[in-house]
């Protein structure tokens, strides 16, 4: 793999590059049945992470994936009430700079504006989710996910489900799907999910018609309540009617083998039901465990240019 | 007394070449090429192998000052229009303060005739303050000649407001300059709904927003009686309802920005902030129905939309960072390059929809290359080029797509107000 600084989204990785990505993920994994979990990879690097976002598992899953690979990690705290304008980030980016981190986890509001601190940073500058734009180590631990159950991905079938329009994760799970070899067609409300045309990604209108198609996994995305304007659906119970795993879904699903994912955190009883969550083939939970794996995978190869 | 004659001068329209002598700002002979006698002038120009324009018009432009001068400066947009091959300019009133009232348009005009090196005509606001709420002083604004009432790039939200106004001044002879859109619609969109933005994740302004708001502000002046100038046209629906309407209605005309014919959404590229627009940049069928639009009359004037920026501001990501681009500097030879070179428009046509149609809308004398006329063209030359550097540009802001590319064509001089500009 040539030196790549920043993982921004997954349009600029090359194929062999997703290889290497997703192909050193299982020995870093292997280490977490390790009774010492931790390697020497990243000692002395400084990693720190920036989330403009509320988020809990995103962050804590990189903390622990470079803490495995031994490197210092801070939190930046960003207070959102400074945060109103562009110019504070600017002048963040400038502190960062100052302080010579050598990796910057970002998780921003704004599509786009990892990109703008990769520009300015000699850090290598790795985007944990920016606005509906990209969140690429979701889109690598998903695809490693099935992956490992199903080795040979071409041909395989996703069906995502939700809230397509703001989801970054839909944009760049769907994408490395593609190019893994696999199908992906969205379910979703219409206010929620974009016409063909743009996304080159084939639409159902309900359950019965995607059951049709015969998915081998259904993704599920997390349904954002907290939209403030003009709601896009009418309430949560018409959403799980509709979009939602329910409990005579969940048997068509088992009978038939379908997976469940979901990139959390869940909604119970709007996404998915309680049942389903517990369900032998509900994968949400090994997700998480190959997120810290493909998180080390991505800080392992990064390579700033900090270093020389 | 100072005396220019421009050699073997073509006129764009015209077949034969002729000579142009020009004695303090008046042209006072014109005979064949070869005819007229060099000795006794000041000056002479050459212009073989290169074409006569009438100095341009714009019809839409920001000129920051007073107020935002760290944008750009009325001297500064003057240099940069004349260096476009634009004599003539319509400044929006988005200034600070802005131009809504007599006081104000004074002002203006004042820092216009110390520091403008072409002419340039206010805008006064459609409401005071911009602010969408309260009528501004129309007639009072009148008087110091403004001609058409705009607030720059907001469109009313209040219809019974613009309605009012609208039966208001139906009296005074004055346009309103209004873009088409519907705000709630397009409240937090930041570019055409596309492939572009949805592998972005930028939310979309539809297309159906413009249109519904273009077909409403026309039916509106209609209503009222007001002439009716739509501003920055965008989308191929916009230009139907145009040519629906623009035969039964004698007081509308419109206008397009020069980067709307020629760019589409897929140049915002992975977050360019300087093809961030309002509207938005759309489709091809977007850009040839415009064109089309332009060379069938439909649309009367194309515009530059010039929107200085920082370039802090737009080193911003792409929610935060202002819209606009910069377009006096390379007004024309952009629209050579584009437009008349690949021969999807002819000089007639530029010169219809950027000198003669937005100079009969605001009732200035067209220009004319007989004897006793005001001297105020451009010379340009097709087989030059323009290297659009930060030296290049003139315009105190360089947020433009341009910057590092090389044009085809170069405006070599400019004839305005008795005096001769070589770039």
């Amino acid at each position: 793999m040539n030196p790549r600084k920043d993982l921004l989204n997954i349009a600029s990785l090359t194929d062999e590059e997703i290889h290497t990505l997703l192909e050193s993920a299982a020995p870093m994994k292997e280490l977490f049945t390790k009774s010492v979990k931790k390697v020497p990879a990243l000692k002395g690097k400084s990693v720190l992470t920036l989330f403009y976002e509320p988020s809990t598992r995103t962050r804590s899953s990189f903390e622990v994936a470079a803490e495995r690979l031994s490197a210092d990690v801070t939190n930046f705290t960003v207070s959102t009430s400074s945060v109103v304008k562009g110019e504070s980030v600017h002048d963040t980016i400038d502190t960062l700079q100052a302080m010579k981190v050598d990796y910057i986890i970002v998780r921003h509001y704004h599509s786009g504006l990892p990109d703008v601190i990769a520009r300015h940073t000699k850090a290598s500058v790795i985007n944990a989710g920016d606005g509906a734009h990209a969140h690429p180590t979701q889109a690598l631990l998903d695809s490693f996910t099935i992956k490992e159950v199903y080795p040979d991905t071409r041909g395989k079938r996703v069906l995502i489900v939700g809230d397509i329009l703001h989801s970054r994760v839909a944009r760049s799970t769907s994408m490395l799907m593609k190019r893994l070899g696999m199908e992906v067609a969205y379910l979703g409300p219409g206010s929620l999910v974009p016409k063909t045309q743009y996304t080159g990604i084939p639409c159902f209108s309900d359950f019965n018609e995607a059951f049709a198609w015969k998915p081998d996994v259904i993704y599920l995305l997390r349904v954002q309540k907290e939209r403030q304007d003009a709601p896009f659906f009418p309430s949560s119970r018409e959403y799980h009617k509709i979009y939602g795993v329910t409990e005579e879904r969940l048997e068509r699903i088992s009978g038939e083998g379908m997976y469940i994912m979901h990139p959390g955190p869940v909604n119970r009883g709007v996404e998915i039901c309680d049942l389903a969550m517990d369900y032998e083939r509900c994968l949400i939970n090994t997700q998480v465990e190959n997120g810290i794996a493909c998180r080390m995978s991505v800080l392992y190869h990064l390579t700033p240019k900090t270093q020389h | 007394m100072s005396s220019i004659l421009i050699q073997n001068a073509l006129i764009a329209g015209e077949t034969t070449p002729v000579d142009l002598l020009i004695e303090d700002g008046i042209i006072v002979r014109k005979a064949l090429a070869g005819s007229i006698d060099t000795s006794s002038v000041d000056q002479v120009t050459d212009a073989n192998d290169k074409i006569i324009l009438p100095g341009l018009f714009d019809l839409h432009a920001h000129v920051c000052q007073p107020g935002y001068e760290a944008r750009e400066r009325i001297a500064t947009a003057s240099a940069a229009a004349l260096h476009g091959g634009i004599t003539g300019l319509m400044a929006m009133p988005d200034t600070n303060p802005v131009l809504d009232n007599a006081a104000q348009i004074s002002t203006f005009n004042e820092l216009c005739r110390h520091d403008s090196i072409v002419e340039i005509i206010p805008t006064g606001c459609l409401t005071k303050g911009c602010m969408g709420e309260e009528q501004a002083s129309y007639d009072s604004m009148r008087a110091k000649g403004v001609r058409i009432i705009t607030d720059g790039d907001k469109t009313p939200e209040n219809m019974l407001l613009l309605y009012r106004a609208m039966q208001y001044t139906s009296s005074l002879g004055m346009i309103f300059g209004l873009r088409g859109d519907v705000p709630s619609l397009t409240a937090k969109s930041l570019m055409h709904p596309s492939t572009t933005s949805y592998q972005l994740g930028l939310s979309g302004s539809p297309a159906c927003a413009e249109e519904i708001g273009t077909e409403t502000i026309i039916r509106l002046s209609q209503e009222t009686g007001n002439a009716l100038h739509v501003q920055t046209v965008s989308t191929g629906g916009s230009v139907e309802i145009l040519r629906r309407f623009k035969n039964e209605s004698s007081g509308l005309s419109s206008e397009v920005a020069l980067h709307h014919l020629i760019f589409t959404h897929e140049n915002v590229g992975q977050y360019d902030t300087n093809f961030k627009t309002l509207p938005p940049l759309r489709d091809t069928s977007d850009n040839e129905a415009l064109i089309a639009g332009v060379n069938d009359g439909t649309i009367d004037c194309i515009v530059s939309d010039h929107t200085p920026c920082t370039p802090f501001s737009k080193k911003q990501d792409f929610l935060d960072a202002p819209h606009g681009m910069t377009g006096l500097d390379t007004f024309l030879p952009v629209i050579y390059h584009y437009l008349v070179k690949p021969a999807k428009m002819t000089w007639e046509t530029v010169v219809k929809s950027c000198s003669s149609n937005p100079r009969r809308l605001l009732g200035l004398q067209p220009i004319s290359f007989e004897v006793g006329s005001v001297a105020n063209f451009v010379v340009f030359d097709p087989n030059g080029e323009s290297k659009v550097s930060n030296d290049f540009l003139r315009s105190r802001s360089k947020n433009t797509p341009f910057l590092g590319a090389t044009l085809d064509g170069k405006v070599d001089v400019v004839c305005f107000s008795g005096q001769l500009h070589s770039f």
